[in-house]
């Protein structure tokens, strides 16, 4: 690397606990996030932990490339073993970088006393609720916790179903080890948040876990090899919790507001408008966000009144929920459009929503504060406002103008790694683009020389034999006499070198013509053609192998032949 | 700024040229401009020639209130990645913030090959690779065999052969020959002649495209659309060739 990463580096330190309550007995995961480098001069010290036994679970490091984006890391895990009961602040947890202290956050961590637990062997499965007593559409907290000592796999479950209650599954499972008896058990926490719809007394039936659990056979206290699932049978186990009551409470008549629309919990609401000051005719968004714990799918869709000064156009509502320890929680976004009509300052009327608070057990009201809307002198054109449903009277559409820029700027750098692998052809690889450019014509070239290199072979292949043909006609018809079989297959042959020909079987009559095509004067090309019907003659009448008198000096015709010939 | 001025120069490996990417686009983030601008310049010395980097080098530039050379950089960048669009927005909107108002031209083939200023050279160059390939393949084929539908192949190919070929050539010759300069001074002065005493004819401002018809002993003899010529230090203005 050309640069020092600690020039650059961007050292953050994260701690996190898996819960923020746990039992005396319970042990609880902490990890120490290091992000920004990859080692630190010192293991992280943790603040705030001296009530606590502290047990490193062990530490791992990363680095990895997303997106371009280089991130590396540490992380630290640690497991905490309260020694009493109370509330701790967690943290900072401090590491030593390159010599330098780095801090992180802090923790809030609640230990309560050892849950009332009796061990009920290997495996069992307890349920606890936050509150033997609710209201309706508070929000409870029901924890299954499944405690075991033998692995288990395969686990399903079935939760208690009512008609009187909702259950909505939290953030989880947590694992970890917790201490009932002499014993000490892995325990897999399930949290769900349970929401009562009738009042009344309310039978909370037994959860089921059904799994398959792998015993250990043997008596030995000892932890064998032979003890992994994968070594032992399963069994199918199911366990089941407890059932407990529960009570819930009607929501009180008395200083119920008027429109209260059953919402329990505890909200919070914000109100803005952005821009407070626009030309008639262009448009203000006013936003409003109502958040909070509690029944948030019962978070009302507020509506804004028509306004004198504004054409309102509304948006749809969105309802984001999210889960955390304490159970669902929710932020409801409702939007308008306000299109000034009139020009003023306005004040755009105030939201409220009311709510019942179960902790106070008493009803609130929240009130945004107060919004102004300054309405300046603009074009008088119309805005045309084409929204969903806009045709249809007493809707509320959704406002659209013309896009207008009201800031300029640049836009950002190309960040991402691959833009380098693209550097640009030609400058990159000049050497490929000119062989890519001229090897194909010089392959050509090469094979259009060969193809005519091959066609001038042959025509002089085919010229050598022909200057030759007369020569070996005659030393061949020297040698074998005028037997007539041989005298026929000698002439072909020859006519066959001399002029390029490829004939199996000549008639005395073709050779003539062949002979005239090709210059030969027609007497010549009969004084030929008699001496073939002689030979065709002697061959067909049985006397090919006898010497046959042609009546002619074939040498000598052969030579006016290759005189006469072009 | 210390971080760039150890490092060698004269060659970068790949993973290296990565780290001094990342960081740099990480110094463009914090605010810290004149460290990206070491850092890509860093990068173009090493060899990595590549519009991205001149574009961020450009954005840079730009960030810092040097618009002659955020002008000068995109117009670089242009060459190689002709068709970003991040690129296009960002040298119109640098244009639009420099002071002189020269009307853009281009030589009369660039309306006959309307589409090769969409193209960068190499873009070119593959594109008639790949015809060039295809054109002599069929050739070789039509020595061998020669079929009709060989005969119509041949005809499109030496077509598109002929078209990419004029274009990678006109391209070639346009970046390899590119005589325009972009003004990085403030404001620079014309001059009549090569020398600090004679008259000045008129006045560029940063980011200004001119044409550089010559250079002599420091001086460029530059030149407008609009016909203006005069002489600037060489100094005020740098060339868009790469």
């Amino acid at each position: 690397m050309l640069i020092p990463s600690r020039a650059w580096a961007k050292v953050s330190v994260q701690l996190n606990l898996d819960r923020n309550q746990a039992a005396v007995t319970d042990s609880i995961k902490l990890v120490i996030s290091v992000s920004g480098t990859r080692s630190s001069d010192s293991v992280p010290v943790i603040k705030g932990a001296d009530d606590f036994n502290v047990t490193s679970g062990g530490t791992s490091s990363r680095f990895e490339i997303i997106n371009g984006k280089v991130n590396s890391g540490i992380e630290y895990t640690f497991f905490l073993h309260p020694r009493k009961e109370g509330s701790f602040r967690i943290g900072p947890a401090e590491v030593i970088i390159d010599g330098r202290t780095f801090r992180s956050n802090t923790g809030e961590l609640t230990i309560h006393k050892a849950r009332a637990g009796i061990a009920r062997g290997n495996l069992f499965l307890t349920a606890a609720i936050s509150s033997p007593e609710a209201y309706i559409e508070e929000q409870l907290i029901y924890t299954l916790r499944l405690h075991r000592r033998i692995n288990v796999s395969n686990i399903s479950l079935e939760l208690p179903e009512s008609n009187q209650f909702a259950l909505k599954k939290l953030e989880g499972p947590q694992e970890y080890q917790t201490v009932i008896g002499d014993h000490t058990y892995q325990v897999l926490e399930l949290r769900y948040a349970l929401i009562p719809s009738r009042e009344g007394e309310v039978e909370i039936q037994p959860s089921r876990m059904h799994m398959t659990a792998f015993e250990s056979s043997r008596r030995s206290q000892m932890r064998s090899f032979f003890d992994d699932p994968f070594f032992s049978a399963g069994q199918p186990r199911t366990v089941a919790s407890e059932s407990f009551g529960l009570t819930v409470l009607a929501l009180p008549e008395t200083g119920r507001p008027p429109g209260f629309t059953g919402l329990v919990g505890d909200f919070e609401i914000d109100a803005t408008l952005e821009p407070a000051s626009i030309n008639a005719g262009e448009s203000a968004t006013l936003t409003l966000r109502l958040a909070g714990q509690g029944n948030v799918n019962s978070i009302p869709d507020l509506r804004c009144p028509d306004l004198e000064y504004a054409k309102v156009y509304a948006d749809q509502p969105v309802l984001k929920v999210e889960t955390d320890e304490k159970g669902l929680k929710g932020l409801k976004t409702m939007k308008w459009a306000l299109v000034g009509e009139k020009e003023g300052t306005f004040q755009v009327p105030s939201f409220s929503v009311s709510f019942f608070d179960p902790e106070n057990s008493k009803y609130l009201t929240l009130n945004t504060s107060p919004l102004f809307l300054s309405i300046l002198p603009g074009q008088k054109e119309q805005v045309l406002v084409s929204a969903a449903g806009a045709g249809d009277e007493g809707k509320e559409g959704q406002a659209k103008k013309e896009v207008k820029e009201i800031g300029r700027d640049i836009l950002p750098v190309h960040t991402s790694m691959g833009v380098l692998k693209r550097a640009d052809a030609y400058k990159a690889g000049q050497l490929f683009f000119i062989s890519a450019v001229i090897l194909p014509f010089l392959v050509y070239l090469a094979a259009f020389a060969g193809v005519r290199i091959k066609r001038n072979s042959q025509r002089s292949m085919a010229s050598i034999r022909a200057k030759k043909s007369a020569g070996r006609f005659i030393r061949e018809y020297r040698k074998k006499g005028s037997l007539p079989d041989e005298l026929s297959s000698a002439i072909r042959n020859y006519l066959n070198d001399r002029l390029s020909l490829n004939l199996g079987s000549l008639t005395a009559e073709e050779a003539a013509g062949i002979l005239r095509s090709n210059g030969v004067s027609n007497e010549t090309s009969l004084r030929l053609c008699a001496v073939l019907k002689k030979i065709e003659n002697a061959v067909y009448t049985g006397r090919g192998n006898d010497p046959c008198d042609t009546g002619e000096d074939i040498p000598s015709l052969i030579r006016q032949v290759e005189k006469e010939i072009r | 700024m210390a971080v760039f001025s150890e490092m060698n120069y004269t060659y970068a490996r790949t993973e290296d040229c990565q780290e001094i990417f990342f960081r740099s686009n990480q110094a463009c983030r914090a605010d810290n401009y004149q460290e990206a601008i070491e850092g890509y310049n860093l990068l173009i010395a090493s060899g990595c020639i590549n519009g991205h980097i001149y574009y961020n080098l450009g954005n840079a530039y730009f960030r810092e209130g040097r618009i002659g050379h955020a002008v000068l950089n995109y117009e670089r960048a242009r060459l190689l990645i002709p068709r970003d669009a991040d690129l296009n927005f960002n040298l119109r909107y640098a244009k639009d913030r420099t002071q002189d108002a020269i009307p853009e031209s281009g030589p009369f083939i660039n309306n006959v090959l309307f589409w090769i200023d969409s193209f960068s050279a190499g873009e070119l160059l593959w594109c008639f690779s790949v015809l060039n390939l295809l054109f002599w393949a069929v050739m070789l084929t039509r020595l061998f065999r020669r079929s009709e539908w060989s005969y119509y192949v041949f005809l499109i190919l030496l077509v598109l052969w002929l078209a990419a070929g004029a274009s990678f050539g006109f391209r070639w010759h346009q970046v390899e020959n590119d005589k325009r300069a972009v003004i990085v001074q403030a404001e620079v002065d014309v001059l009549a002649g090569p020398d600090s005493r004679d008259t000045t004819l008129f006045k560029l401002h940063e980011g200004a495209v001119v044409h550089n018809e010559r250079q002599e002993n420091g001086w460029y003899l530059i030149s407008l659309p609009d016909r203006k010529r005069g002489w600037i230090p060489a100094k005020a203005a740098e060339m868009v060739k790469i």
